[in-house]
């Protein structure tokens, strides 16, 4: 008898309407090998070249999350964590991201989210601009722009913060129309 | 300096008249990627004359929009001081992404003439014919 996990995985994820999922260690060169085919199920999913460009770009800054701030690491010191992206009901996309982050990070990356959740398009454009000019706040690793970038592109997004017995744990959905 | 474009990174072409880009720009290393542009650009540019910039983006993350930001102000720094340079941010006339873009790049812009010109989406593949 064939564990029935293997099968409920399939189910779940073809009625969740999954058109990419990845879950482990992530690193910029896996990004560059996954680019094009994420590109491609969008393309042939998305007839809308905007709207897929969205995603795309939701997307890489979720696995550019991962990849510089998931405090879970790989033995090979990548960052761990779960991407996925798939169809919504009313076929959009959804785009989710799940990392595991330090504690002492929490209540800054709680009130950065909540502020940008009430942000509407054009304070999110300028508070963008002013991030452009006043360069990556303390501890980013990038321009410090991810969040504003991708708060830009959704059309709304959910965030958590749940606890595990490891820590607790980053989730992240971003909706795209 | 003359570097092709790679899945992640824009075809670029820097002399002492003209600079182009042109592509997808969400490297793997951005510092690794704008070094070498920026430095080109600090050993080619003439500090006076005409220049011409020309750029054509598709994509870029947030990571490159901070060294887009320093490659403007390189070029605004120039022209401040005597330099006439000509921008042209080209952008697809769908893609109100890059538009936007482009024009918060314009807005900072005092001595540079900064234009942004709307193109007609290419057929099939991205033909970098001139």
């Amino acid at each position: 008898m064939i564990n029935d996990e293997t099968l409920e995985l399939h189910k779940f994820m073809q009625a969740r309407r999954t058109l990419f999922c990845y879950s482990g260690p992530l690193s910029e060169d896996l990004l560059t090998s996954i680019s094009n085919p994420v590109r491609q199920q969008l393309s042939e999913s998305e007839s809308d070249e905007g709207v897929a460009k969205r995603v795309f770009g939701v997307f890489v800054e979720q696995a550019q999350n991962i990849i510089r701030y998931a405090t879970l690491r790989a033995d090979t010191g990548e960052g761990v964590g779960t991407i996925a992206i798939s169809v919504t009901e009313d076929d959009g996309f959804l785009i989710e991201a799940v990392n595991a982050i330090d504690s002492t990070k929490r209540t800054a990356l709680e009130s950065t989210l909540l502020e940008l959740s009430m942000k509407d398009a054009k304070e999110l454009r300028k508070m963008y601009k002013d991030r452009l000019r006043s360069g990556p706040p303390e501890g980013s690793k990038g321009a410090g722009l991810g969040f504003i970038e991708m708060a830009r592109r959704v059309q709304r997004f959910e965030f958590e913060i749940a606890d595990t017995e490891n820590g607790p744990v980053f989730v992240y959905r971003g909706y795209v129309s | 300096m003359e570097q092709a474009a790679t899945q992640r990174t824009p075809h670029i072409e820097i002399s002492e008249a003209a600079c182009r880009i042109v592509g997808e720009c969400y490297p793997e290393n951005i510092q690794e990627f704008s070094a070498p542009v920026m430095s080109s650009l600090r050993s080619l540019v003439p500090d006076s004359g005409a220049y011409r910039v020309e750029m054509e983006l598709f994509y870029f993350n947030s990571s490159s929009a901070k060294f887009l930001f320093d490659f403007f102000e390189f070029f605004e720094e120039k022209a401040a001081s005597g330099l006439a340079v000509k921008i042209k941010w080209n952008y697809r006339l769908d893609d109100d992404t890059m538009l936007e873009a482009g024009e918060d790049f314009a807005e900072d812009m005092e001595s540079c003439e900064f234009e942004l010109v709307g193109v007609e989406v290419p057929s099939e593949g991205e033909s970098e014919a001139e």
